[in-house]
């Protein structure tokens, strides 16, 4: 069974700062026309030119912008924070959970976003789509191992354009459990235990020790759970919701969603300290 | 990091692997296969950029099996190596792969050989070869240990030799190692050379 | 008449045929004969010039001989405008496979590889198919020697003997009733030239009538010898010997007397064969 789980933080911080970010950005572009004015048909009438006489590398539009460098740059931060993240997975006897950060794909099978959140969602609903498809021109279900080396094509197409995922597919398919890694760079990887994100390496450290393949599922979600607190308490750009999410022979289901930082008062109450010696005014 | 290593022997070529996935600090799977069969007589390993590994060596095989389907004769190891050549060559100003490739095989006429194929595309056939940080203690162990004619014992020791080396002398020395050969009955995973244990063995029933 | 289904080429009349297709095969049904033999050590290719004048410069180049790649050559039936475009698409398809394997194209891929042009032909719109038959004659280390044959509708297929052009129905059979599994390449050779000599419309087989093309190893290589453009010289005994045979039945003879011409030893003038790539 497969046990996924994963961890939702600063994922409304990060979209706010995304919309702020190209609010800025157009407004820039339109204050700065007079340099703009004649570049424009230039550079988009020569684009064309040349695309049409050559099959060119994939690429995009130039952005309308007179300091490309500097916008590329703010670009790439922009999208690119791996940090703010943690999600982990893992394959074991019984079953598998997911958190907030998860992205349902269909009833069996789940995906995890770390990276740009909106290069995860788009790319995870867009596999949604195409696992839909393939489920209604196949009759059955597509396998995890077939969706995840879909979205590792796609990925790979884009790749140095600057998409930022890092992501889990986990699901159960006529095979079993499932479950494999795929990023943004083409990398895909099959496996029985993952982290991904900035607080990854936290949370191995805990999910590694604790882990065993004859788990219960409440064993499971508890060490999934653990894993994603102790991540979120050392990493610093790691917080908010640690939910738990199970795929068995009958789809996912959510176990738990809990705030990190009641957990942290759940697994370390607080101790009434001690008073050694009251302050007294003399 | 990544350790790729290959040599011919006496009537065998064999190909060795490190078997790690690795993000920048990170070990995400000590048991990922580097080393793929392209046909039922070559093996390609290969090291560099994992998408790009991946995605370029599944490319090759593709390609080197539609061939076989188009036209009912097997390429020669030869070929194979300079059809993979050419496809590294041709990508390299446009969008590069990054893959350093060794390329084993056997054939009817030649026996066996290994080609040596970095990511700018140059290709030399060679009898023993390697790439990665594995190479500085492989390549000079080879050269040492390395003769014509080595029985598959002998060759196997070597291997040994190079991977015990790696392993306590390089600060990133990767754990674990796959051996493959190919001879004149076909190409196979030969044995496994492995420290750590990847997680647990499920069974996918 | 049915006019309505033979000027266009993509059209099957109701009786399933393809018309076009049919008339350009008619074509090459007028070309010189051109004739192919496969044989144990080698191929050998022969072909009826049609061209003859004397005011026509022959020396420099071929009529029915094209040489492909080093391991590769054809003779041609038909038009020859069709057939030197096709034989540049051949030669490109074999400079490209040496490109991207360093080793030479096998030479039923690179029959195949003219076939799909030609077939294209037959099929898509507007287009004309190649009023061309081609023996292609060559060697690879997979197969060894090999005789193709191939038509205007893109068809091809192995052949130890076959013939192209006027005539090739006569010509086929008689091959079919001399060729026999272990027949060397001189035999073949011989063979070669008394069947064309007894299909030929005129009644002398003249030496510059003739494009013989070779296809054999020499020590362990492919060579490709093409004798034609004869002229009469003299030689030396030793160095005579050795050609005479062949070429006393490329001077001046009468068909019907050829066999008993071969084995002679009378000629004094030997002609000379001129190789153009050796």
């Amino acid at each position: 069974m497969v046990v996924f789980l994963g961890f939702a933080n600063l994922l409304l911080t990060i979209s706010c700062n995304l919309i702020i970010y190209l609010f800025e950005q157009v407004m820039s572009m339109k204050f700065d026309t007079s340099g703009l004015e004649s570049h424009h048909g230039m550079l988009f009438g020569a684009r064309d030119e040349l695309s049409s006489g050559l099959s060119a590398a994939p690429s995009f539009d130039i952005p309308n912008s007179n300091d490309f460098d500097c916008f590329q740059k703010e670009a790439i931060q922009m999208v690119k924070p791996a940090k703010g993240t943690t999600t982990l997975a893992f394959i074991f006897k019984e079953a598998s959970q997911s958190v907030k950060k998860i992205i349902e794909i269909n009833p069996y099978m789940l995906g995890t976003m770390a990276g740009g959140a909106a290069d995860c969602q788009f790319w995870h609903r867009n596999l949604g789509i195409k696992c839909r498809l393939h489920e209604l021109a196949n009759k059955r279900r597509i396998s995890v191992t077939g969706a995840s080396k879909l979205l590792a094509n796609i990925l790979y197409n884009y790749r140095g354009m600057g998409l930022s995922v890092g992501t889990m597919i986990a699901g159960w398919d006529e095979t079993g459990p499932g479950l494999y890694y795929v990023d943004s760079e083409g990398g895909r990887l099959k496996g029985t235990r993952f982290s991904v994100g900035s607080g990854s390496p936290y949370a191995y450290g805990v999910l590694d020790n604790g882990y065993r393949y004859d788990m219960s599922v409440e064993e499971a979600a508890e060490l999934a759970r653990r894993s994603i607190y102790h991540a979120t308490f050392r990493d610093g750009a790691s917080g908010g919701v640690a939910s738990v999410y199970y795929v068995g022979p009958n789809g996912w289901k959510k176990l738990s969603g809990d705030d990190v930082a009641e957990l942290h008062y759940s697994y370390y109450p607080v101790e009434p300290a001690v008073v050694e010696q009251e302050m007294v005014e003399t | 990091m990544e350790c790729v290593f290959g040599l011919v022997g006496k009537g065998f070529a064999l190909v060795v692997a490190d078997t790690s996935a690795v993000n920048s600090i990170l070990v995400h799977k000590s048991n990922e296969d580097k080393i793929m069969i392209l046909d039922s007589h070559k093996l390609m390993g290969a090291s560099g950029e994992a998408g790009d590994r991946a995605q370029f060596t599944e490319y090759i095989q593709k390609n080197v099996a539609l061939y076989q389907f188009r036209n009912g004769i097997p390429l020669t190891t030869a070929a194979a190596a300079n059809f993979t050549r050419g496809e590294l060559a041709t990508a390299l100003r446009k969008s590069p792969y990054m893959v350093n490739i060794i390329l084993a095989g056997y054939d009817k006429e030649t026996g066996p050989s290994l080609y040596y194929i970095d990511y700018i595309a140059s290709l030399h056939k060679v009898d023993k070869a390697a790439f990665g940080y594995g190479s500085y203690f492989s390549l000079s162990m080879m050269d040492r240990h390395y003769h014509s004619n080595m029985t598959l014992e002998e060759a196997v020791d070597l291997v040994d030799k190079c991977i015990m080396e790696i392993r306590s002398r390089l600060v990133v020395a990767p754990p674990n190692f796959v051996i493959k050969i190919v001879d004149q009955d076909g190409a196979r995973e030969y044995a496994w050379r492995e420290s750590i244990k990847d997680a647990a063995h499920i069974s996918t029933a | 008449m049915s006019r309505r289904y033979d000027s266009r080429t993509t059209i099957f009349s109701p009786e399933g045929r393809l018309y076009q297709v049919e008339y350009a095969m008619e074509a090459i049904g007028n070309a010189g004969t051109a004739i192919g033999i496969l044989s144990k050590d080698g191929v050998v290719l022969v072909g009826e010039k049609k061209v003859t004048s004397k005011l026509l410069q022959t020396s420099t180049s071929t009529e029915k001989m094209y040489k492909i790649d080093d391991h590769v050559a054809c003779a041609v039936a038909g038009i020859m405008s069709d057939a030197n475009i096709l034989i540049n698409t051949a030669r490109v398809q074999a400079q490209r496979y040496t490109y991207a394997y360093q080793e030479p194209m096998p030479v039923e891929q690179l029959v195949q590889s003219l076939c799909d042009t030609k077939q294209g032909y037959t099929q898509f719109g507007g287009l004309r198919p190649f009023g061309v038959s081609f023996l292609f004659a060559g060697w690879d280390k997979n197969y060894g020697f090999q005789l193709y044959m191939s038509d205007p509708s893109g068809n091809y297929g192995g052949w130890k003997a076959a013939a192209i052009g006027a005539n090739s129905q006569a010509a086929q059979s008689m091959l079919k009733q001399d060729y026999k599994d272990d027949i060397t390449r001189e035999e073949a050779v011989q063979l070669v030239l008394k069947v064309l000599s007894k299909t030929m419309d005129s009644t002398s087989l003249t030496s510059d009538k003739l494009e013989l093309a070779e296809v054999f190893l020499s020590s362990g290589k492919v060579k490709y010898q093409l004798h034609h453009h004869m002229t009469t010289t003299s030689t030396t005994e030793q160095e005579g010997k050795k050609r005479r045979k062949r070429a006393e039945i490329c001077g001046p003879m009468q068909s019907t007397l050829l066999s008993p011409l071969w084995a002679s030893e009378k000629v004094k003038d030997v002609i000379q064969y001129k190789p153009i790539y050796s």
